[in-house]
């Protein structure tokens, strides 16, 4: 039943046995060990599980890991660079827009692609990328202040991404 | 939790997967477009029952099938290798979208835009941006749920489905496609390649309103649409008078969740035919729309409640097509 699938994760190849049922999430965490990517509802609800799929921002739990085979898969652990932190993360530091953490990488991912297409969003072009990402600490307030930020800083440094 | 056991298969062209569904005539073979209904359905339920909403009548709900059991998936035939399914095209006055076009590329689509605004409205407000990256307009359709956001527009723009099988083709009037909450005309070897739109001369107006409690991520409680075509103005008397250029040539009106599947208003439509387009005569249009519709009561709202809606949203989008038709939709701002 198992298959060999070669994903390609974070400009690294992975060949991975698995069963067509394994989700690309479960596969990230559970094989890869990358558990950087949250598991939340399962069902596409919740966004804790985003991942960019050839930089477009994804839910992972549903999407089998066999049909993310020959795409560019970008999880949380291959934003920084090194041990320098991508300035979308540094502003959520900065900005206080994290607090339990939960739902932290998927928004930062989904910040990431918003921002590669939009260098200067607007509140309400923030609010509606963000919507399909559950926060239940922070209310969105300071989420939506550090993608401000960051779309700031990477202005200023302009090919930062 | 995980999903249950079943096989893969993905074919990389339409014959390839066309021959492999004739040869594989078993029940438990699902096709896989984006996964965002399917992969949720087969899941099972994540909900306990002790969590659903307290309403009694909710699992009478138009999505109650969701939290349900489904039959055994054995096989899934996933689409997404299928170059024939996608892409959008104009032809001449004949527009054709591949049924594995995702809802965020319908939504960004100049043209569908320009030339189909109902649907372009429908997109925007399915799901969330994660849900439109991944689910495919096909899918939306095929799961034939009467809230669907792309089905209520494709309604009201005459959409046409394309079917394919290895027996051949053959197309199917939107309106003829659900039978019943869920259920459709495919028969078990034939795939829906792709959904096709005559694009009239005259000018067209079109919209899509979505009624529902938030603005993501929410299952529409009402969806209206519409699409309306006027006679040409023309030069000399009519025209000062605006007379000719504001008489209702066609009206297409739909709706969603209000019935098992979704419903064209014909009446509605019949009324506005021929008759001069203005307050009065939009009002009446929504007001026997909301006759027909037959909404029942679930956690989402109440059939009362959901009526007097019909009659609201069907006034409001007959409006905006009215100005969409006069001024077209480059001057709207799409945030
Ligand atoms: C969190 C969340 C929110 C959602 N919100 C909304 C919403 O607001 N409005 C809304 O309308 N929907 C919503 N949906 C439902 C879903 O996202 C859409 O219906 C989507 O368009 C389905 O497309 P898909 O490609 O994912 O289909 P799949 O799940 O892959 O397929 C759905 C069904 O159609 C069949 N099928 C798919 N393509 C074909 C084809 N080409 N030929 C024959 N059969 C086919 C499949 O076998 C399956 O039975 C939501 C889903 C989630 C998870």
């Amino acid at each position: 039943m198992k298959r060999v699938v070669k994903l390609r994760v974070n400009g690294l190849e992975y060949e991975v046995a698995l069963e067509p049922r394994r989700t690309l999430a479960e596969t990230l965490r559970y094989d890869l060990g990358l558990t950087g990517t949250k598991i939340g509802c399962r069902i596409g609800d919740c966004g804790a599980c985003t991942v960019l799929l050839d930089g477009v921002p994804s839910f992972s739990c549903l999407v089998l890991a066999v049909e993310a085979e020959g795409r560019e898969i970008l999880t949380i652990e291959g934003v920084a660079d090194g041990g320098r932190l991508h300035p979308v993360q540094q502003s959520f530091v900065e900005v206080g827009a994290i607090q339990c953490g939960f739902c932290t990488p998927g928004m930062v991912l989904t910040a990431l692609a918003l921002l590669k297409d939009n260098p200067d969003p607007t509140d309400a072009q923030i609010r509606r990328a963000i919507s399909g990402n559950l926060c239940r600490c922070t209310g969105y307030q300071k989420i939506i202040e550090a993608i401000k930020d960051a779309a700031r800083r990477m202005r200023e440094k302009q090919g930062v991404l | 939790m995980r999903l249950p056991r079943f096989d893969y298969y993905s074919p990389n062209s339409l014959p390839e997967a066309l021959t492999w569904l004739t040869e594989h005539r078993d029940p438990g073979i699902k096709i896989l477009a984006g996964g965002t209904d399917l992969l949720v359905d087969i899941r099972g339920k994540v909900i306990p029952d002790g969590h659903r909403p307290r309403c009694q009548q909710h699992r009478r709900g138009p999505w109650s099938a969701r939290a349900a059991a489904v039959e055994p998936v054995n096989c899934l035939m996933a689409l997404s290798r299928v170059p024939e399914l996608r892409g959008i095209s104009l032809d001449g006055s004949r527009l054709r979208i591949g049924a594995m076009t995702t809802i965020a590329e319908l939504e960004r689509s100049p043209v569908i835009r320009e030339l189909l605004t109902g649907l372009s409205d429908g997109a925007a407000q399915l799901g969330s941006p994660l849900v439109r990256n991944r689910g495919s307009y096909g899918g939306n359709l095929c799961n034939a749920r009467p809230a669907a956001d792309t089905a209520i527009p494709t309604l009201s723009l005459a959409g046409k489905l394309v079917l394919v099988s290895s027996r051949g083709e053959r197309i199917v009037d939107h309106g003829d496609f659900v039978t019943a909450p869920g259920a459709t005309v495919l028969e078990s070897d034939e795939i829906l390649k792709e959904v096709v739109f005559d694009i009239p001369d005259e000018r067209r107006g079109s919209g899509y309103i979505k009624l529902a409690n938030r603005k993501s991520l929410e299952i529409s409680m009402v969806g209206a649409a519409a699409a309306l075509t006027f006679e040409p103005a023309e030069s000399g008397a009519g025209r000062r008078s605006g007379e000719r250029g504001n008489i209702v040539r066609e009206a297409r009106i739909a709706l969603g969740a209000v019935a098992p599947k979704p419903l064209l208003t014909a009446e509605a439509g019949e009324y506005l035919k021929g008759r001069k387009f203005d307050p009065d005569s939009a009002a009446e249009a929504a007001r026997i729309a909301a006759d027909t519709a037959r909404p029942i009561t679930d956690h989402r709202g109440s059939a009362g409640y959901r009526k007097m809606m019909v009659e609201v949203l069907v006034r409001r989008v007959l409006n905006l097509c009215r100005d969409r038709a006069l001024t077209g939709v480059a001057r709207e701002v799409n945030v």
